[in-house]
This record gives structure tokens, C-alpha cells and sequence, in this order.
């Protein structure tokens, strides 16, 4: 995975807040601390393999809830609490990816050798899952799985759909749109969700 | 799925749930080691059958114990069946997707008190885990953790008040294990908190719970609840650890010294080579891999 993918819209991640998301069938998770700058993990304690988007946020800190392992924000652990004078060793880390926001939408990329695309800031409308694998779904949008984004035309104007595999068969869509209406774009989105379900499900 | 072909999981003793459980003249129909089972109540006898064959059975301590193999010890002996002011409460049974040594490992550990049984077992003023013992004894060939110390502020369903509770844990087969336990009533003696595991398939489990308690205050159902509440928090742990199976090969988690007692027991599941319920190993040569 080079390329940079959008996760999620940046309004769906508030301070203090984790969110979990299938990435092309691997469990992650983004949180944000009070630093306001979102990281993306994956979903998955180092220590007994509990799910992080579990866990809770306090500061710019996020901790585990099965035993409360403190992460900062460079996923180095920072306390074990059971231990409560133990320096934790460097080598213990939750697996982080390169994370970025731009467009509204936060991005992660595995390989971060290239810097991601650089968006104007766009006003989130909505995310939809959709039941329908990613190739006949961008297809009917008229974009291509090759670009992260694909630009909806739209009451005179276009919303910038960003997109991930969730997994084979179902994709994720983060809408946006520089001065949308959002109920009427959130409505055109649902609208065009059930024609492609009823498609692939056909 | 189908039965496993594990040797070291077909030779042992499982619960199938506590004989209350089995009404007299029913068929139950039951899952062990991702095989179905059928299970017949007579007047006094019970009888387990899986693809036409009848398994060995027995009925202590309340519960209803087969096999499909040859198990090479007689069921473990819990001297506190026979003592006559103990309350035998059954709490379960409950159903968790994930593998039934993910279970046993979570009942061994004190470290998640403070942050799973918030404000019951463990609060987060107090998360230390004081260094404790643990050893395997070959004669029995049974893992014991003794000498464990944890601060409570809701030890048990008879506590008014926090409590620093004393524990030893004993773990006698791989998905069967206990823990003493200080009584807030009666310090000179242990409770027993016993955790069977019904493992149905590799990832899914049946919990039967099972006390044997000093208490003079408190109702059945009072102690069923407060022990159903607290595994009720360690299912949402339990569904959500990544993988559901317990994963033996080296570095694939993180153990610190508080998780001595998981250490010692998944050494010894090695040593057993037990593979139902463990997460494949991508380390081993295939001429090392347990073959059943």
C-alpha cells in the first residue's frame, strides 16, 4: 500500500475521540488528542492484542483499556501501570502508519516516501458505506481505483469524493464539497448508495 | 469445522455445563472441540454421544465432564466440595467469541482490575502489580501462581469496603482453571471462583463459571449477578483482542513481569503441544509442528 488513502472525514475524528476503520480488510484506528493532529494505528495493543480503538484518549495520550498502556504521540509507550517505576523500553510501540489530513479527510499511507496530495480545505458532507466492491462502484461515478478522489458533479458545482476498500465488496465514501448543500448532497449520496446496492446485489 | 484432530485437546476432560442444567429425559444437543455433541439425561445416569459413539462422562463438582479421548489424568480433586458451609453457586453459562485460552489467560490476570472492573476489583489509584510466584507442579501437572496481592475496592458481593485481597490462581488442565480468593467475611479461609471452558470451536467458547464461597449474608442470586457482571466486562475484552486465538509464537505480544502467570501457562501449553484455540505458528519447520 504506497499510495496515500483518505480514512475518514477530519469532522468524524474530534479531539479525544478513536475511530475505528477496515483498511482493504485490515483492522486501524485513528485517534486525536488535545495536539488537535490525528494518528493512525493499528488497531491493536502490542502487549495482549486488545483493540486500541478501545481505548480511551486523556491529553495527547492514548491508553489501552484492557490494562490501561499509555501511548504518546509517537506510539511509543509511555506507562504500563502495573509497573508503576518501570521505564518502558523504546522497543515497546503500537505500530503506527503515516497519517495526514488535507481535503477535510484524514489520509494514512504504509509507505509515506511520497508526500500526499495537497487539497483545499472542504466543507465534510458525509461518509457512506457502501455494499458494492470499489471497481463497479468508482466505475459508476465515473472515476478510476487508480485516484484516491473523484469529482462528483453536483448542483452546479462538484463534490470531491475521497474512497477506501473496506473489502472486496464493500468501499467506503468520504464526501465533501467547497460550499455544498449538505442535506441535498447527503440525499443525492444516499440516493445514489441504493442504486448501487440494488446493482451488486443483483 | 469438524472435530479437531488435536491430540493434546482431545485428551482432556471438558465441561459441558452444570448438570442443572440437563433436565431429565431431554436431549441437549451440545459443541466440543468443533464437534456436535448430544446430551441425554436418564433417571440417574447421563449419557454424551457425538457421531453415534458415547464418550466418557463424569458428574463432580455439580458439572456435567466428558472427553473424546483418553484423558491421562483422572479430573483434578477440589478439596472444597467436600466442605459443608460452602455455597455452590453456578453462574453461566455465557457464550464469548474467542478462544477459550484467551479466557483462562484473562482469568489469570490482575493487571486489567483497575481498568475492566473499575471501581469493583481493581481502581486505577491502585494498578500495581506486586511480584508474585508462579510454578508448575509436575506431579499434578498443574501451574499455580501464589503470594498474589491486589488492592479492591469491591472484592466480592458481601464488601462494604476496599480490601487488599489475597489470591492464588491454579490452572489443572489448559481450559480449566481457579483462582482462592480472601472472603471480605472470613479471612482465614479461601473462596473458589472456578472458570470451566466449553471450547465449541477454536474461536468460540462456552463460560460456566462456578463458586464455592463462604458467605453468610449474601443471596444466590446476589452472587451470581455481582460474578456475571464481572465477566460480562471481560467479554467485551475478550471479543475484541486481536487475534482471537491465543498466539504462542515468540514476539507476536508484549508480556511484562505482571504476566508471569500467562507466561508460565503458555510455556506449558507448548510443552503440551496443544494447538486448538492457538493462533497457526509461522516458525516452526514442518517436521517440528505437533502432529495428532
Amino acid at each position: 500500500m504506497a499510495d496515500w488513502i483518505p480514512i475518514a472525514l477530519s469532522r468524524d475524528v474530534p479531539v479525544g475521540i478513536t475511530r475505528a476503520v477496515i483498511v482493504d480488510t485490515r483492522e486501524v484506528m485513528i485517534w486525536r488528542g488535545e495536539d488537535g493532529v490525528a494518528q493512525v494505528w493499528e488497531d491493536r495493543c502490542p502487549h495482549r492484542g486488545m483493540r486500541l480503538s478501545l481505548g480511551f484518549v486523556r491529553g495527547n495520550a492514548l491508553n489501552c483499556l484492557y490494562h490501561g498502556w499509555q501511548y504518546g504521540a509517537g506510539a511509543n509507550c509511555l506507562r504500563i501501570p502495573a509497573h508503576p517505576d518501570l521505564t518502558v523500553p523504546p522497543t515497546i510501540r503500537a505500530n503506527a502508519y503515516a497519517a495526514t489530513e488535507t481535503g477535510g479527510m484524514v489520509w494514512m499511507s504504509s509507505d509515506s516516501a511520497d508526500p500526499p496530495p495537497l487539497l483545499p480545505a472542504l466543507t465534510p458532507v458525509i461518509t457512506l458505506a457502501i455494499e458494492a466492491a470499489p471497481e463497479r462502484v468508482l466505475a459508476a461515478l465515473g472515476g478510476s481505483t487508480a485516484e484516491p478522489l473523484i469529482g462528483l458533479p453536483f448542483a452546479g458545482g462538484t463534490l470531491q469524493l475521497g474512497w477506501h476498500r473496506a473489502h472486496a465488496a464493500k468501499t467506503m465514501l468520504h464526501a465533501t464539497g467547497a460550499g455544498a448543500d449538505i442535506a441535498a448532497a447527503t440525499a443525492h449520496l444516499r440516493a445514489l448508495r441504493q442504486s448501487l446496492e440494488q446493482e451488486a446485489a443483483a | 469445522m469438524s472435530l479437531t484432530d488435536d491430540r493434546a485437546a482431545l485428551d482432556q476432560w471438558y465441561t459441558l455445563g452444570a448438570l442443572q442444567d440437563f433436565p431429565a429425559g431431554a436431549e441437549v444437543p451440545s459443541r466440543l472441540l468443533g464437534e456436535d455433541l448430544t446430551v441425554r439425561r436418564l433417571t440417574d445416569d447421563v449419557e454424551v454421544r457425538a457421531a453415534g459413539r458415547a464418550l466418557p462422562v463424569r458428574t463432580d463438582y455439580g458439572h456435567l465432564w466428558t472427553s473424546f479421548g483418553t484423558p491421562e489424568r483422572d479430573l483434578f480433586e477440589l478439596p472444597e466440595s467436600r466442605e459443608p458451609d460452602r455455597r455452590w453457586i453456578h453462574c453461566g453459562p455465557v457464550r464469548v467469541r474467542a478462544s477459550g485460552l484467551r479466557l483462562v489467560e484473562n482469568f489469570l490476570d490482575l493487571a486489567h482490575f483497575p481498568y475492566v472492573h473499575t471501581d469493583i476489583l481493581g481502581s486505577e489509584a491502585h494498578p500495581e502489580v506486586a511480584r508474585y510466584e508462579v510454578e508448575q507442579r509436575r506431579d499434578v501437572d498443574e501451574l499455580w501462581a501464589t503470594k498474589c496481592e491486589f488492592y479492591q475496592p469491591k472484592a466480592a458481593a458481601a464488601s462494604d469496603e476496599g480490601q487488599i485481597s489475597k489470591y492464588m490462581y491454579r490452572v489443572v488442565s489448559p481450559f480449566n482453571v481457579m483462582l482462592y480468593k480472601t472472603p471480605p467475611t472470613a479471612p482465614d479461609r479461601w473462596d473458589v471462583i472456578a472458570l470451566f471452558v466449553q471450547p465449541a470451536d477454536e474461536a468460540v467458547s462456552v463460560a460456566h463459571a462456578f463458586m464455592l464461597v463462604i458467605d453468610l449474608t449474601s443471596t444466590d442470586a446476589e452472587l451470581s449477578a455481582f460474578q456475571q457482571m464481572i465477566f460480562v466486562q471481560d467479554k467485551i475484552v475478550l471479543e475484541n483482542q486481536r487475534p482471537s486465538l491465543l498466539p504462542l509464537q515468540p514476539g507476536r505480544e508484549t508480556p511484562t513481569r505482571a504476566d508471569l502467570s500467562s507466561v508460565l501457562y503458555r510455556r506449558w501449553l507448548k510443552e503440551k503441544q496443544l494447538r486448538f484455540g492457538t493462533e497457526p505458528r509461522t516458525d516452526l519447520q514442518s517436521t517440528d509442528l505437533p502432529h495428532a
